[in-house]
């Protein structure tokens, strides 16, 4: 592979597009042998985090009956988190609206502040990605069973199927049971991943370009990171949207 | 061949997941025109359902770009 | 972003060409650090963002509420005046044609005592003017009386003076009653 490498390609800057999902330990801490370092991850988390907090702080600093604009938006983000909650799972929902609230927009916003240049995407992380969708799931399933006790194995027994098939349909509701956490991870992480690889091997392509080539890639990343933006929050609507339905699988089964 | 020109090929061969995605998106946007066509008071409606599909069908192109990486880090 | 599509250096091409999201050394902290962002979030949206968000919707959605109570109660208000507004528009109505047909009623009796009163007078001045009539006959017929026997006694004067015999008198008497009876009417 390296053997026949044309010259230019040498020349030109080694392509990693990669490269900006290194997480890089700036500090190294061990607590009771338990790794805390502080890494670009979860300084970018915490930033979004802060972000959300500033957003809803500057929206709501001094709440008025007639909204501004900063708090229409802050409303509208709260009443459209609301619905999906009543419209899912309905009553019983309630009392898991602020964490759905929470997710949807710490996702949001580390999905956001990731396209901010030099910034680094939290949610292009595999497990952090995973560490939210085994939670979600594990206690989705903990709470199904704490609510339905043994009863809630039914869960795996499809209803309206010959009892003859039951051998072969409940391994498969186990499974897709399993995919949960899985798809739920690799959707959002591969998403963001994708895209920003994308953004990078075209950025990379504008700087490798001569002047008169490299307008078309720039342009290109100029409307892709339109579309990054549109890609994040409905990343962060489907996560909401599947954390919902698993909660209410749990509280309804099906 | 060597292990690392089989990985490149395989990468080449996950990238293939895209077509299924395609596909899905041809399907999934086709019928939602046809849909809004026929019924356009029920847009509002179908569009939520529209964006929703999309990221679903979406994530499987992903997924294959995934398993490409994965099978770079192996190379 | 462009920066760092660059910076492929040695040290990342040592870790492995892979994806860095494979990389199982910078799991742990990740996880740690990612619930543990989760909750402090949570924990501070829940005690200083959303009580404000829901008691500003709260309040609106009671504004609303009272504002659209104020409506009705304006409307029902409005209604109510309405119908006073008619209802004394049917009285003063009721009371003009009342004063109109009291007003006709008493023209109506006023014609009537007028013309009644006409009549009578009427009535008074002919039974006024029979009476003199009457009167006027009687004393025509008084006089007429008078002025007769008045004749007779200058008659009778005349004949005693003359110093009538039977024959004489009986003559006077055949005459004057000859002459009654050819115009009784004369004497009545």
């Amino acid at each position: 592979m390296t053997a026949t490498a044309p010259v230019v390609a040498a020349a030109a800057p080694k392509m990693d597009p990669l490269h900006h999902f290194h997480v890089t330990k700036y500090l190294d801490f061990d607590y009771l042998g338990i790794d805390v370092a502080i890494s670009n991850s979860v300084l970018w988390m915490w930033i979004a985090a802060g972000l959300v907090l500033l957003f809803f702080h500057l929206a709501f600093k001094n709440p008025r009956i007639v909204p501004g604009r900063l708090q229409s938006l802050g409303e509208a983000g709260y009443l459209f988190i609301r619905g999906i909650v009543d419209d899912i799972v309905g009553e019983k929902g309630r009392p898991f609206f602020p964490y759905i609230f929470t997710l949807f927009f710490f996702i949001l916003f580390c999905n956001l502040a990731g396209l901010i240049p030099g910034s680094f995407t939290v949610t292009s992380q595999l497990i952090v990605t995973a560490t939210f969708s085994l939670t979600i799931v594990g206690f989705s399933f903990a709470y199904g069973f704490y609510l339905h006790g043994t009863h809630y194995f039914k869960f795996f027994v499809p209803t309206g199927v010959p009892v003859l098939l039951m051998p072969l349909m409940i391994p498969i509701e186990i499974i897709s049971f399993l995919a949960r956490p899985v798809s739920l991870a690799v959707r959002l992480f591969a998403n963001m991943t994708a895209g920003h690889t994308m953004l990078a091997v075209m950025f990379l392509y504008v700087v490798t370009l001569p002047w008169w080539g490299a307008w078309v890639p720039f342009g290109f990343t100029v409307i892709f990171t339109g579309v990054e933006i549109f890609i994040g929050f409905i990343q962060a609507y489907i996560f909401t949207i599947l954390t919902c339905v698993y909660i209410n699988d749990s509280i309804h089964m099906h | 061949m060597d292990a690392t020109a089989a990985a490149l090929i395989g990468m080449g061969l996950a990238a293939l997941g895209f077509a299924g995605s395609g596909v899905g998106l041809g399907v999934l946007f086709g019928k939602a025109i046809e849909a809004i066509a026929r019924q356009p008071a029920a847009e509002a409606q179908l569009a939520k359902y529209i964006w929703i599909g999309m990221a679903f069908v979406e994530a499987v192109a992903l997924y294959g770009l995934v398993v490409a990486f994965i099978i770079m880090g192996k190379a | 972003m462009i920066a760092s599509a660059y910076a492929a250096t040695a040290e990342h091409a040592a870790a492995g060409s892979g994806m860095p999201q494979f990389e199982p050394s910078v799991f742990q902290h990740q996880i740690v650090w990612s619930i543990a962002s989760f909750f402090v979030l949570l924990y501070l949206l829940k005690k200083y963002v959303l009580p404000p968000i829901e008691k500003i919707l709260d309040e609106r959605g009671g504004k609303i509420r009272s504002d659209l109570e104020a409506a009705e109660k304006s409307r029902l208000e409005a209604d109510k005046i309405r119908q006073d507004v008619q209802r004394q528009l049917a009285a003063a109505r009721r009371l003009a044609e009342q004063t109109v047909e009291e007003a006709r009623l008493e023209a109506a009796k006023y014609r009537d005592l007028a013309r009644e009163s006409l009549t009578q007078e009427l009535a008074k001045k002919k039974s006024v003017a029979l009476a003199e009539i009457d009167a006027a006959k009687r004393a025509a017929v008084a006089e007429l009386h008078d002025a007769v026997v008045d004749i007779a006694m200058l008659a009778t004067e005349k004949l005693i003076a003359k110093s009538m015999n039977k024959n004489d008198v009986s003559k006077v008497v055949q005459e004057a009653v000859t002459a009654i009876q050819a115009n009784p009417g004369k004497l009545q």
